[in-house]
C-alpha cells in the first residue's frame, strides 16, 4: 500500500500525516507514507489541501477525524 | 533599563488595544464565520467554474470574489492557485487567486475595519479588486502565447458536470446570523461601554448557535467549530506575536522618520509603502495594527492602503513560491506589476478619494 499526503506543508498537513502514521501504527501495516509538498504535483490531484492518496486515489481532504482515517485505511486493505 | 520596560510595556499595551478589545466582538465571530466558509461553502464546486475555457467577463470576478471567502492563510493560497492554473484555469484567473486572497480576504477585512476603520476596508477590497483585474488581463496579455499553447492541452478535461449547489439554504442562513452577529455589537452599540456590546454579542451568538442545534447535525457542527479551530491555532500566535512587535515599534519609531518617508499622499510615500510591503512578511492580519501605528506617526491614508494591500499580498517568501510554480519569468513580472499598480493605487486613493 502507498500512501501520499499533499499538502505544502502547513500545521494542517502535518496533522493528517500523524493522524496516518498512528493509523498505520495501531493497524500493524507496513506502508510508505511520502509528503508530496511540491504545488505542482498537488495540482494533480486536488485543489483543496491537505489530502490523502491510498494507492493513488484521492481518499480524504481536509483533517478528518482519527477514526475515520483509520476507517478509511482500513477498507482500503480489504 | 527604564527603556527596556518601557518597550516591553508598549508591546503589552499594543496586545490589549489591538488584541484583547475586540476578541469578543471581532476576532471570536469572524473566526467563528470563516471556519463555518470553509466547512459549508463547496470550493471544488466554485473551483471548477474558473476553468480555462470559461469567459475572462465570468472568470476574473468569479475568482476575485470566491478568494475573499476560500483562503485565509497562505498555505491554502498557494496549492489553490496552483490548482487553477495546472488544472484547466487561466493565467489570469490563478493570478488574481493568488493577489486577491492573502490581500483581502473576510478575515483581513473584518480586522481591518475593527481596527483602523470601514472606510479603509471598503477601498481595501475595491482597489484589491481593480489591481487584481488589471495583474490578471496584464498576465494573460504578456504571455498571451504560452497561453494558448498551454491551455490546448486541458480543453478537454473537466466536462463532466454533476449538478452540485455552492451552498445549501440552511447553511446560507447560517453564515448570515454569523455576519449579523460580528456587526451588530459595533452597530448597534456605536459609542458606549463596552459591556453593552458584550451583550449585545451574547444575544447574537446566543440566537445563531441556538440554530445551528436545531437545524444542523451534531457532525456538522463538529466540523465547523473544528476548522474554527484551526484558523485559531494557525493565525493567533503569529497575531499576539506580530501585535507585540508592533508595540514594541511603537515605542521606538519617532515622527520624524516616519513623516518624511511615508507622510502625506506623495506618490514616493506610496512607492516606499509598496516596497515595504512587498519584501516583508506579515503574518495573516497583523499588517492592521501595523499599518494602524504607523499612521498615528504620520503615514498618509493612500501610503497606509498601499501597505495594507502589498504587506500581507506580496512578500519574499511569496514570491519565491510563485516562481516555483509558474517560473521565474512570471513571478518577476508579477513582482513589478504588484509595485507600479500598489504605488499608483495608493497615490490615487490617497489624493483623489480620501
Amino acid at each position: 500500500m502507498e500512501i501520499k499526503i499533499l499538502g505544502p506543508g502547513c500545521p494542517k498537513c502535518q496533522t493528517l500525516e500523524r493522524l496516518a502514521k498512528r493509523a498505520l501504527e495501531e493497524l500493524g501495516l507496513e506502508a510508505k507514507i511520502e509528503h508530496i509538498k511540491d504545488p505542482k504535483e498537488i495540482a494533480k490531484y486536488t485543489f483543496t489541501t491537505p489530502a490523502l492518496l491510498v494507492n493513488g486515489k484521492l481518499k480524504i481532504q481536509g483533517v478528518p477525524s482519527y477514526a475515520k482515517v483509520k476507517e478509511i485505511i482500513e477498507e482500503e486493505i480489504k | 533599563m527604564k527603556f527596556l520596560w518601557n518597550l516591553i510595556l508598549s508591546g503589552f499595551l499594543a496586545l490589549k488595544e489591538y488584541i484583547a478589545l475586540h476578541v469578543l466582538t471581532c476576532l471570536i465571530p469572524a473566526f467563528l464565520l470563516a471556519g463555518a466558509i470553509v466547512t459549508f461553502l463547496s470550493k471544488d464546486v466554485i473551483l471548477k467554474y474558473l476553468g480555462g475555457s470559461a469567459k475572462k467577463i465570468i472568470s476574473f470576478p468569479l475568482s476575485a470574489i470566491s478568494s475573499i471567502f476560500l483562503a485565509v492563510c497562505s498555505c491554502t493560497v498557494i496549492p489553490i492557485a496552483a490548482g487553477i492554473y495546472f488544472r484547466g484555469g487561466g493565467i489570469g484567473p490563478a493570478f488574481i487567486f493568488l493577489w486577491v486572497a492573502p490581500a483581502s480576504n473576510i478575515l483581513a477585512l473584518i480586522y481591518t475595519g475593527a481596527i483602523i476603520g470601514y472606510d479603509m476596508a471598503l477601498s481595501r477590497i475595491i482597489v484589491a479588486f481593480l489591481m487584481s483585474f488589471l495583474i490578471g488581463l496584464l498576465m494573460t496579455w504578456i504571455f498571451i502565447k504560452e497561453e494558448r499553447e498551454r491551455v490546448k492541452e486541458f480543453a478537454v478535461i473537466d466536462t463532466e458536470n454533476e449538478k452540485v449547489s455552492i451552498i445549501k439554504k440552511k447553511d446560507f442562513i447560517l453564515l448570515i446570523l454569523l455576519v449579523i452577529t460580528l456587526l451588530a455589537p459595533n452597530y448597534l452599540v456605536p459609542k458606549g461601554p463596552y459591556f453593552k456590546k458584550v451583550i449585545v454579542f451574547l444575544i447574537f451568538s446566543g440566537i445563531t448557535f441556538l440554530y445551528a442545534f436545531i437545524f444542523k447535525t451534531k457532525e456538522e457542527i463538529l466540523k465547523w467549530l473544528n476548522e474554527t479551530l484551526w484558523f485559531v491555532k494557525i493565525i493567533f500566535p503569529l497575531l499576539l506575536l506580530g501585535v507585540f512587535i508592533v508595540g514594541i515599534l511603537g515605542g521606538i519609531l519617532k515622527r520624524e522618520w516616519i513623516e518624511p518617508l511615508l507622510g502625506g499622499n506623495r506618490i514616493l510615500s506610496s512607492f516606499f509603502a509598496t516596497i515595504i510591503g512587498a519584501l516583508s512578511y506579515f503574518a495573516t492580519l497583523t499588517e492592521a495594527p501595523f499599518v494602524h501605528t504607523l499612521m498615528k506617526f504620520g503615514m498618509g491614508k493612500g501610503p497606509a492602503l498601499a501597505l495594507l494591500l502589498t504587506g500581507p499580498g506580496a512578500s519574499l517568501p511569496n514570491f519565491l513560491a510563485v516562481s516555483r510554480i509558474f517560473g521565474l519569468k512570471k513571478a518577476i513580472t508579477y513582482a513589478i506589476l504588484i509595485i507600479i499598480l500598489g504605488t499608483f493605487s495608493g497615490w490615487f486613493i490617497g489624493n483623489f478619494i480620501f
